[in-house]
């Protein structure tokens, strides 16, 4: 690859983006010719810009939806839905080998086999064999008199070339032979008159009138794009006897083969699931050993065991998935550690930096002003009337200082149409395979949120709409027979209130059945019986998320294959946010991530410990209170006291951080902090509760990354540092 | 060629040319191959032989590929988690959804290669290349 490849990445993804949008506006409204056109561009540029970093894959994959898409635009028939679903199949996996562009520097390996079957379903859908000039099958003769020439020596080259350009060749400033000469590998090469009657007084000597065979070691894509700009007719031919193409479709047949077998593990079929997953089981592991990864086929054969033992499974699906991201780059990474990751570049409006430019500008005014402040003070100038200056310019500072925090800030920004917009596909996917009619709805895909999130949002989403599409919307005759109507209804929506933005996933589906949920949780031990009796149904369907509450013998109408709602909470926790529930028997679903706009910043309380200060993060604490001594009673090696009819464990910071106490404060009351991370409830004890305050946190840098129970830190008012701790570790 | 001498591949079709032309390229690659006419019979055979992989058709009499993958499958280990490969015509989404969730683990639409067949086989009874 070469140095275009960020910039390449950039753009690659924005026109993915612009053409998914178009394919789903055509979706709609099928006779939409100005969609239709943008489709054909952004198919069109992406085509030319793989071309660019010599993708030769990519560049043949597109090739063959662009001729697709043009004949469709010269023809008035409006666009069949397979067709589409084929092209939007297409843009997937070009963004998938964006993704390994983007985290392995070059192609994916499995590219070129990709290629060969995006291609092989996009002719198919549109039932017509003329395709792309270069894998059109025509007449092959010339194959056969390069081999004859060539003679035992034939099997040795992989692709051959026959070329001939275009007439007016020579008045583009285009010398046929220069072309050829360059390209790569090449072996033999034969030159002859496109027709071989023409005589000396009859030939125009200005017109190029020549074809020209080659063969070469190359890899036809290697060719097709070196020829990609070429005016005239280029036919490549891969032969199809070496070794090397071969084994790649070996890889790949084994590796789909894997891959179904995730699909086959998702069936939600009680009755059958010990014969279904084990054959699953069997399967991926001989694939395994088939491929030579019998390192591998070990892992899925003892989740095999586990599957088995808990009657979920889930540990089969993660050791498939496992070994499958292992199957993905055979031994390569044994001859190059260190495989170049391309830096995540962020597109941003050009206002965004001229902010920036602006703010930068007035910074220097005001930073000129205190300087001409100290000079007043140097040359004994009135004091008061320096400090009066000194006080305006601290007002334009903080002033500045703030606007300057929001611009930055607003740089990492991106609109949730990003991730919103592969959803579509996906649920109408997920409700085919399991045999449901649903009508999807996405509000509010403009609504903004930190990169980081809006890039982490993707798999807790998949989950909750494969969640209600799955076991929240109920089939067809069921819903009929409710009097609701055939067809479900799934909203994803976004909205930002304040600093929260809120992603609301809801269906009209059955909701989700309290009594179960109560059963399974008592079942699993998640809570006791008296517990539960004391809850209320919405708490109690909140158990959904608790954790261990789908890992094992859920196999019921409720979860299915045991999908962990407690996943999607720990990954919407990891991003301080948090989600909610809320379920109506009989009348429908809704789940909601209440994320954070920003990640950077950070809402504080500090506490004092042994008279160092320390920051808790607002979000894990609950409340504050002061406990008597004589209420708090040793269990086990710890110690704990109790709150409104809940014991609650109490750490005391000092001893967890290390710190000696200089006096013993074991007379008077502790003054405690509630906290809660991750689920779990503690008191922390401190010597003083502080302020809260709004703070950007600077994550711990080299030798200090991954100091336990600190999380980061952050200058304080007065140029003091303040070590936030991570209540979670401290907790555990 | 991959030795695939001690592995036994049944053949559920109730196409006789099918199974000639699924023997002749199994056999071709070393694999011990059975037949069956139909779902029913390949239960029975299934029952009373050890096979590695079984391939089967959905459309034939008296018990189709459906009835026989579900029934297969809600039998006792070992003999419920033998992989099963259905080879169709039919080639439409709801057909390979259907066969899946009765519990195939593969699909492949009719007509294939014999070397296709004999290389998912291979993959299917775990021979290293």
């Amino acid at each position: 690859m070469n140095e275009f490849l960020e910039q390449f990445l950039i753009e690659s993804r924005d026109l993915v983006a612009q053409g998914t949008d178009d394919l789903m506006a055509l979706a709609e409204n099928p006779s939409d010719r100005e969609r239709l056109d943008g489709a054909f561009r952004a198919f069109h540029t992406l085509k030319g810009a793989a071309g660019i970093v010599e993708f030769g894959a990519m560049t043949r994959t597109l090739h063959a939806a662009e001729d697709i898409l043009a004949s469709l635009r010269s023809s008035e028939e409006p666009i069949n839905p397979d067709t589409l679903d084929e092209f939007l199949t297409c843009l997937d996996l070009t963004s998938r080998w964006l993704d390994a562009m983007q985290s392995a520097g070059e192609a994916p390996s499995t590219a070129e086999a990709d290629a060969d079957n995006m291609i092989a379903r996009l002719v198919g859908s549109r039932g017509a064999a003329e395709v792309a000039h270069a894998s059109a099958p025509g007449d092959d003769t010339w194959v056969g008199r390069l081999s004859v020439a060539a003679g035992s020596h034939f099997t040795e080259y992989r692709t051959a070339l026959r070329y001939i350009p275009s007439p007016d060749a020579f008045f583009q400033g285009l010398d046929p032979m220069n072309v050829v000469a360059a390209l790569p590998h090449l072996m033999t090469v034969d030159v002859v008159l496109t027709d071989p009657d023409v005589s000396l007084e009859t030939m125009n000597t200005f017109n190029c009138s020549l074809e020209i065979v080659a063969l070469m070691e190359a890899a036809g894509e290697q060719v097709r794009a070196a020829l990609l700009n070429v005016p005239g007719k280029v036919e490549v031919r891969e032969l199809a006897s070496t070794a090397i193409r071969q084994s790649e479709e070996v890889q790949t047949n084994a590796r789909s083969l894997i891959e179904a077998q995730l699909l086959v593990l998702q069936q939600s079929d009680v009755d059958r699931s010990v014969g279904r997953r084990a054959s699953a089981g069997r399967t991926a592991v001989n694939a395994l050993l088939y491929l030579g990864r019998s390192e591998l086929a070990a892992n899925v054969e003892l989740a095999i065991a586990t599957t088995k033992a808990e009657n979920s499974p889930d540990p089969l699906i993660a050791a498939i998935e496992q070994a499958l991201s292992g199957t993905g780059q055979p031994e390569r990474h044994n001859n190059s550690p260190t495989a170049p990751v391309v830096p995540r570049a962020l597109r941003v409006d050009m206002d965004r930096i001229d902010a920036l430019v602006k703010l930068a500008g007035e910074l220097i005014v005001v930073k000129n002003a205190i300087g001409h402040a100290a000079k007043l003070v140097h040359e004994n100038e009135d004091p008061r009337a320096v400090i009066a200056t000194l006080r305006e310019q601290h007002a334009l500072f903080e002033r500045l200082a703030t606007e300057l925090q929001s611009a930055v800030l607003r740089i990492r920004v991106l609109p949730l149409r990003s991730v919103f917009r592969r959803f579509p596909r996906l649920v109408r996917e997920i409700a085919v395979s399991v045999g449901k009619t649903v009508r999807f709805i996405t509000e509010g895909e403009s609504t903004e949120a930190d990169a980081t999130i809006v890039d982490a949002l993707f798999e807790p989403l998949l989950h909750v709409l494969r969640n209600a599409v799955d076991h929240g919307i109920e089939p067809p005759e069921q819903r009929a027979s409710a009097g609701k109507p055939a067809m479900g209804t799934l909203i994803l929506r976004a909205r930002r209130d304040a600093d929260t933005v809120t992603i609301e996933v809801e269906d009209d589906g059955g909701g989700i059945n309290v009594d179960r949920v109560r059963a399974v949780a008592r079942a699993r031990g998640i809570a006791t019986a008296e517990s539960l009796t004391a809850m209320s149904d919405a708490e109690a369907t909140g158990l959904v998320f608790a954790a261990g509450f789908s890992t094992a013998s859920t196999v019921t109408d409720l979860s299915g294959r045991g999908v962990g709602m407690d996943s999607v909470r720990t990954a919407v926790e990891r991003l301080g946010g948090k989600v909610t529930l809320e379920s109506q028997a009989g009348t429908g679903t809704k789940v909601g991530l209440m994320l954070p706009f920003s990640l950077m910043m950070t809402r504080l309380m500090t506490v004092e410990v042994a008279g160092q200060a320390f920051g808790l993060p607002l979000d894990n604490v609950v409340e504050t209170t002061i406990v008597p001594r004589d209420r708090i009673v040793p269990i086990g090696a710890g110690r704990a006291f109790v709150l409104r009819d809940q014991t609650i464990p109490l750490i005391d910071l000092a001893d967890t951080l290390g710190i000696q106490r200089t006096d013993t404060l074991s007379r008077s009351p502790a003054k405690v902090v509630i906290a809660s991370a991750a689920g779990q409830i503690g008191a922390i004890e401190v010597d003083r509760l502080g302020e809260r305050m709004d703070v950007m946190l600077t994550p711990m840098e080299g030798l200090l990354n991954g100091m336990k129970g600190v999380s980061g830190t952050t200058l304080l008012g007065d140029g003091r540092v303040l070590i936030v701790l991570d209540v979670e570790e401290i907790l555990s | 060629m991959p030795d695939n001498s001690s592995k036994r591949v049944l053949i559920i079709d109730d196409a006789a040319l099918v199974r000639a032309y699924y023997r002749a390229a199994l056999e071709a690659h070393g694999f011990v191959v059975g037949e069956a006419l139909n779902g029913l019979e390949g239960l029975e055979k299934l029952l009373l032989e050890p096979f590695d992989l079984v391939i089967a058709d959905i459309n034939m009499p008296q018990m189709d590929g459906i009835t026989f993958l579900r029934t297969l499958r809600s039998k006792e280990l070992p003999v419920s988690s033998i992989p099963v490969l259905v080879t169709s015509t039919e080639a439409g989404p709801h057909d390979i959804a259907a066969a899946r969730g009765a519990g195939a683990n593969y699909y492949l639409v009719k007509p294939i290669k014999q070397e296709t067949l004999a290389e998912y086989a291979a993959i299917f009874c775990g021979r290293p290349r």
